[in-house]
């Protein structure tokens, strides 16, 4: 314990902290710039002095960090004469620009100004002179304003592990730059400019758009994005929003965003949007009445089901809607329309590794806490950067690294290059190998568990068979994941996207068994977790209930007041086949875009399009509403409420910011068709849904928004995990194949895109414009091409002209391209097989041809 | 006092190894690996050894701390940075005397337990960064660096990093960064480099005097060394004289010297029969002084009695002639050349000066810009990160102090007086 004195009063601590910490800590005041709660210290702008006994300067106390005994004052004439002397020196080169600059009315040095009354007036030389720099896309630079203070460099370079900013020249001429020069060319999280205290670092999407006093509204929400769902605030101004803001505190974000949540917000004031319901006449789709619409849609569901059964109906569920939404689609496709076969795009991984993970492993096995992550001191990546999916879980995986952890990936995560310890390229493919190899050798030295039989006996069983792959860097990544006390997996979803992924899941599964690791599996999507405890899968009901258990049906039908079909229903890809077949006739879409967002979307089309009806419901005409039958306009996420559930398994509260001028929330068009239907439906709002799941689903019991704004909501909320491990490891045969090719194309997963919804968002279309073929350096200088280059592209399914963008990371023959872009995703060249375990599609062995345009 | 420092210098090959080798140099290595590591900071301790740098830090408490620390490996940093205006002392042994600093080097490595040591040379130096080279590399081969060094299993290696032209890059912390490849300022201390230096491993910087020193208390042994010149800093002292005198140069004289002494003696006195007006007694950051208080010994712990600092020991004299309003603004002109940019006091308060003193100087004074001046310099004193802000203010304040009337003549008369 140590006691020091501050302004006469007896402060006890019991950790060495800095006396401006401990002072804050305990309501006194002391104005400071360059400190910064998340940062580093620094003691640059000298605001902070104060009077410490016993030593003879003023110190700042920002830097000081307290000692048993100390006595301390914060005020007195000499340290307030100080502070004016202070900012006095910081306003001589200060513009007197406040009228003009957006950051007046929330800015720090304004604010320290008024409070204690310094001028420049005194200051009557030349002002420095820089001209505001808007050579960047987004971020605008006005370096006569700065007050260097460092706390954007510092955040880039410590925080946010960009290190894309530097102070150059010294002294006076010192000013923040980009190394990148002109434009930020960076990650764009915006971290910099949220911590900036003055207006050097502005915002151009909402430049001299708004001042922070004529906002109408602040809504606290979560990021339509990733699953991650970090909290921030949306400032409304005339029903459109105007920014996103991180705050401290608020959220496990803790003032952090990334580049989509920071500026993709704008797709929610896309003039694009869907006013009204549109229904196809004449082979084109024409604006209609919400009525006529809804009667449309209700008279073809039922003729379909009185004439072919409920089987010859799907519906699609979506990861970005919330869990109210998701809870209602699915109960009125199991009761209104009598199926199961209700799926959603997050089968191509994230739901498919879950399902798998949770049968083997037990449910929650995934539910860690991001945060958790910096106390790790070993950390696997494989299967996807999480800098790039899930990029404020990539920060912790960077502050853990800074903590000393050693971090090993597996394939490629370009975002971690400077912070890995290790990194390994298993041949292409053919991660799964490496991985039961890598499970074998830690088996031999960790021996059975004894605690899951199954898993036990499998473990056992790959023991006779693996072989050691000759891949470098093999004996140090068993060794490495040997030596870890606290062994955290972070996995994406590449390797669950193999016809063989099951395989690659057992190992991961089983080394997570055997070194007691954390597990975290990334999420793509806002509401992925959700979308699978609101029971949109075809084989489980809300809480993750099997669909095939009578007690537990009987239980759903009993509170629903409907029966529900007994078998399973399709998968996603089995649903894209059986439309394809015309054994499905009907298929309702609810926020999803599947005509692009499923690989081989020439053949989706066509399946979709051998649809006796189709019904999409989303904000946007997408590439598959426009061949839809009847087109419902929804809701933007700051249009509504309800709750997102994020990776970690957080339920986290959506609240509703703007009033949108048309469309309706999902949950209430699919309750409006459900009545029609005759499933009553009666919700007044979204928190009689919630307490529907509450009292159904045995992982959110008791479960409010009272609860959840109070943030009592973790894993396993009130509940326990129900579902009982397998007996038995799922296998299938193998297929098996060398891939000797050139190239082979696969998905990339963007920072700066997500999904079709970003492509809506004029900021994200400002940083990241058009799509690209990420090909290894060398790769690239073999073919005589370099960066920017055009090239044309040759696969099986198609070809397709692309600017190539070379990555000197890349040592094997992968080429990646995003699925954002119109006309040109990689889903439209990608063929699938699917794995006969998880049902997620193979997307290995798509051999391309390069060539220069 | 026979010269050690600056021996053999006069000699034009001075800095070749068998030159050194001929009037006994490296015998202070084996004579040191004899001793203990602690037994020879013990030495440094008794010799009472003080820092050449400016500040005067005891050099065996240093070393201690950095010896004490369980980290490894240590560093040892010789601060050849030389930027101080005025200071030139170390030039001379940089390049005609640098196998003494070697010896110095390898010595003090052993002391410390570090094996690995670094010469941050000012960029400046382009001369003594050759001479550097070559000694370093036929120290190699006579095996006086490396890994086992005269056989006895002891490792210390050496090499030079040339700065970039940054004065900030002379205080301690900034080198470190700038060694590291980071940009030259200042780090927060505590933790102290002797902790977390280089690297973040325990790390002594010393000046290139300082370090030559070493060789000098192993040959003749502390009690000796102590007996020459003042008593509470004793040793030989590199005073280098500059200005408005007959002889300027380095010195080579017991520590504690007067400064009269200093200028009329050994640098013959004012230039041209002029009268001597002031003295700037340790380079540029410390305060000048009258023709009146020059009677002092320069040593650490006197000067500031006296009413300045012995610094680096850069005597910068001025004669009647010389105009101090003009000084004063080359000097902030300096530091607002040199100011890091990290703190604000220093940053905006040494453009603010040289500013304000461009404009007295050019006859555009204004009333109440002597206190103007005063104001600015208080507020800058005490404030700043680092000491370099301190040493521009204290110019400031120093010539208001003593040549006020010179100030206010000048904004009066609205022109230049020379
Ligand atoms: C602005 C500034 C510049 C300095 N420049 C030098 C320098 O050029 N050479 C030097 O030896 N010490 C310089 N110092 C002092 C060093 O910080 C440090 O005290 C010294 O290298 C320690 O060596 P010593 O203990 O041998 O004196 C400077 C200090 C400051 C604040
Ligand atoms: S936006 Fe983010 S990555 Fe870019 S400079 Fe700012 S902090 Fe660094
Ligand atoms: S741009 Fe802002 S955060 Fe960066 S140094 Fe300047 S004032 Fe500080
Ligand atoms: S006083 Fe401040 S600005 Fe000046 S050199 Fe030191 S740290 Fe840099
Ligand atoms: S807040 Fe302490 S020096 Fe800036």
């Amino acid at each position: 314990m140590i006691t020091i004195t501050i302004n006469g009063k007896e402060i006890k601590l019991e950790k060495p902290v800095t006396v401006l910490e401990a002072a804050r800590a305990n309501g006194i005041k002391i104005p400071a710039l360059c400190a910064h709660e998340q940062l580093e210290k620094y003691g640059g702008c000298r605001l902070c002095l104060v009077e410490v006994e016993k030593m003879p300067r003023l110190q700042t106390s920002c830097t000081l960090t307290v000692a048993d005994g100390m006595v301390i004052k914060t005020e007195s004439e000499n340290i307030t004469k100080a502070r004016r002397g202070v900012l006095e020196f910081l306003l001589i080169n200060h513009p007197l620009d406040c009228p003009v600059c957006d950051k007046a009315g929330e800015c720090e040095l304004q604010d320290l100004v008024s409070k204690y009354g310094a001028s420049a007036g005194r200051f009557k030389e030349e002002k420095r002179k820089t001209p505001e720099s808007h050579e960047d896309r987004i971020l605008a630079r006005n370096m006569e304003r700065c007050i260097l203070c460092t706390r954007c460099v510092r955040m880039c370079k410590d925080v946010q592990g960009a290190s894309a900013l530097t102070i150059v020249e010294r002294g006076g001429k010192s000013r923040m730059e980009p190394f990148s020069r002109e434009s930020f060319n960076c990650e764009y999280c915006g971290n910099c400019h949220t911590v900036c205290p003055v207006g050097a670092i502005l915002a151009r999407p909402n430049i001299h758009n708004y001042r922070p006093w004529q906002i109408d509204r602040e809504v606290e929400t979560v990021c339509p994005y990733c699953g991650v769902g970090c909290s921030f605030i949306l400032q409304v101004r005339d029903e459109s929003i105007k920014r996103t803001i991180p705050k401290l505190g608020l959220g496990l974000n803790n003032g952090l965003l990334c580049s989509r949540g920071r500026w993709g917000y704008d797709f929610a004031n896309n003039p694009e949007r869907l006013k009204y319901p549109l229904i196809r006449k004449n082979g084109k789709l024409e604006q209609s009445s919400w009525d006529e619409a809804l009667g449309l849609i209700v008279n073809k569901l039922q003729t379909i089901k009185n004439t072919q059964g409920g089987k010859a109906i799907a519906g699609i569920a979506s990861p970005r809607c919330t869990n109210e939404d998701n809870y209602v689609f699915q109960k009125f496709l199991r009761t209104a329309c009598q199926t199961n076969n209700i799926d959603s795009v997050s089968r191509l991984g994230f739901a498919s590794a879950q399902r798998y993970f949770e049968d083997i492993l037990g449910q929650g096995i995934t539910a860690n806490m991001i945060a958790g992550l910096k106390n790790s001191d070993v950390i696997i990546v494989l299967g996807g950067d999480p800098t790039a999916v899930n990029p404020i879980l990539g920060l912790s995986v960077r502050a853990a690294a800074r903590n000393g952890a050693k971090i090993v990936v597996i394939g490629n995560a370009k975002g971690l290059e400077r912070f890995k310890t290790l990194k390994v390229t298993p041949p292409v493919f053919k991660e799964a190998d490496v991985l039961e190899a890598v499970l074998s050798e830690i088996a031999k030295v960790k021996g059975p568990r004894g605690e899951k039989p199954a898993i036990d006996k499998r473990i056992n069983e790959l023991a006779g068979k693996y072989r050691t792959p000759e891949i470098s860097g093999f004996n140090e990544l068993k060794e490495l994941l040997l030596s870890g006390k606290s062994v955290s997996i972070v996995l994406g979803t590449d390797i669950v996207q193999r016809t063989n992924g099951h395989k690659a899941l057992f190992a991961v599964a089983g080394i997570t068994y055997l070194l007691e690791a954390r597990l975290y599996l990334l999420s793509e999507r806002a509401n992925e977790q959700g979308l699978i405890d609101m029971g949109c899968l075809p084989d489980a009901l809300p809480g993750g209930r099997p669909l095939n258990i009578n007690d537990f049906r009987k239980r759903f039908e009993t509170s629903w007041g409907s029966s529900i079909p007994s078998d399973n229903g399709l998968t996603l890809m089995e649903i894209v086949d059986a439309s394809r077949d015309k054994k499905i006739k009907a298929l309702y879409v609810m926020g999803e875009n599947p005509a692009f967002n499923i690989p081989n979307n020439p053949y989706v089309k066509e399946a979709l399009s051998a649809l006796e009806f189709l019904v999409v419901q989303d904000i946007f005409l997408t590439e598959t509403a426009e061949i839809a039958h009847v087109v419902l306009p929804a809701l933007s996420w700051s249009e509504k409420d309800g709750t997102y559930t994020n990776l970690e398994r957080r339920i986290q509260r959506l609240r509703k910011a703007v009033n949108a001028p048309s469309g309706m929330e999902d949950w209430k068009i699919i309750s409006e068709v459900s009545n029609r239907m005759g499933c009553k439906m009666q919700y007044r709002g979204t928190e009689e849904i919630i307490d529907e799941i509450a009292d159904i689903s045995p992982l959110y019991k008791g479960l409010t928004y009272d609860e959840i704004t109070k943030g009592n909501c973790l894993w396993p909320y009130k509940g326990e995990p129900l579902r009982g491990v397998i007996s038995e490891i799922p296998a299938a045969p193998e297929k098996s194949d060398d891939y000797k090719g050139d190239f082979y194309l696969v998905p990339e997963k963007l920072l700066f895109h997500s999904g079709t919804l970003s492509r809506r968002s004029s900021s994200l279309n400002r940083i990241c414009p058009e799509p690209s073929l990420k090909i290894g350096e060398g790769h690239a200088q073999r073919l005589g091409l370099k960066d920017g280059d055009n090239v044309k592209i040759h696969a099986s399914d198609g070809n397709l002209s692309i600017k190539i963008s070379t990555d000197r990371y890349i040592k094997d023959n992968l080429v990646f391209i995003s699925n954002n872009f119109e006309g040109r995703g990689v889903f439209s060249l990608l063929r699938y097989s699917l794995d006969p375990v998880t049902k997620a599609p193979g997307l290995e062995g798509c051999e391309i041809k390069i060539e220069k345009a | 006092m026979e010269n050690f420092l600056l021996k053999n210098i006069e000699n034009p090959d001075s800095a070749d190894i068998e030159e050194y080798l001929k009037i006994g140099g490296y015998k202070n290595i084996a004579k040191a690996f004899e001793l203990e590591p602690k037994a020879i900071i013990e030495e440094v301790k008794k010799a009472g050894l003080r820092g050449r740098g400016g500040a005067g830090f005891p050099t065996a408490m240093k070393w201690s701390f950095a010896a004490a620390d369980p980290k490894f490996p240590k560093y040892l940093l010789c601060n050849a940075d030389e930027g101080e205006p005025g200071t030139f002392k170390d030039r001379p042994i940089l390049e005609k005397n640098p196998h003494l600093l070697i010896e110095g080097m390898v010595i003090s490595g052993y002391a410390l337990g570090a094996e690995y040591g670094y010469i941050y040379l000012r960029g400046e130096y382009p001369h003594a960064k050759d001479v550097l080279n070559k000694a370093i590399s036929q120290a190699y081969e006579k095996n006086y660096l490396g890994d086992n060094i005269l056989g006895k299993s002891i490792k210390f290696h050496l090499a030079v990093h040339q700065g970039a032209g940054a004065y900030i890059c002379g205080e301690e912390t900034a080198l470190i960064e700038s060694l590291e490849g980071k940009r030259g300022q200042p780090r927060t201390r505590p933790p102290f480099p002797v902790n977390v230096g280089a690297w973040a491993m325990p790390t002594v910087v010393n000046n290139v005097e300082t370090l030559c020193n070493i060789p000098y208390i192993i040959s003749i042994g502390s009690e000796a060394y102590s007996q020459i010149g003042s008593k509470d800093c004793p040793g030989p002292k590199l005073y280098c004289v500059s200005g408005c005198v007959e002889k300027p140069g380095v010195y080579e004289l017991p520590m504690g010297t007067s400064l009269k002494d200093i200028i009329f003696n050994h640098a013959g006195g004012i230039k041209g029969g002029k009268k001597l007006k002031a003295v700037i007694p340790g380079g540029i950051s410390t305060p000048v002084l009258p023709e009146s208080m020059i009677d002092c010994p320069m040593d650490f712990s006197s000067m500031p009695k006296h009413g300045s600092m012995l610094g680096s020991g850069a005597v910068i004299v001025m004669d009647e002639s010389v105009c101090m309003v003009k000084v004063t603004y080359r000097a902030l002109k300096f530091f607002e050349h040199e100011s890091c940019g990290k703190c604000t006091p220093c940053r905006e308060g040494t453009e603010w000066l040289r500013k304000s003193l461009g404009r007295i100087e050019r006859g555009e004074g204004r009333e109440g810009d002597i206190e103007l001046l005063q104001e600015i310099s208080e507020n800058i004193m005490g404030k700043t990160f680092c000491p370099l802000g301190d040493g521009a203010a204290g110019v400031v304040l120093g010539m208001l102090k003593h040549f006020k009337g010179e100030f206010e003549e000048k904004i009066k008369a609205k022109g230049s007086r020379v």
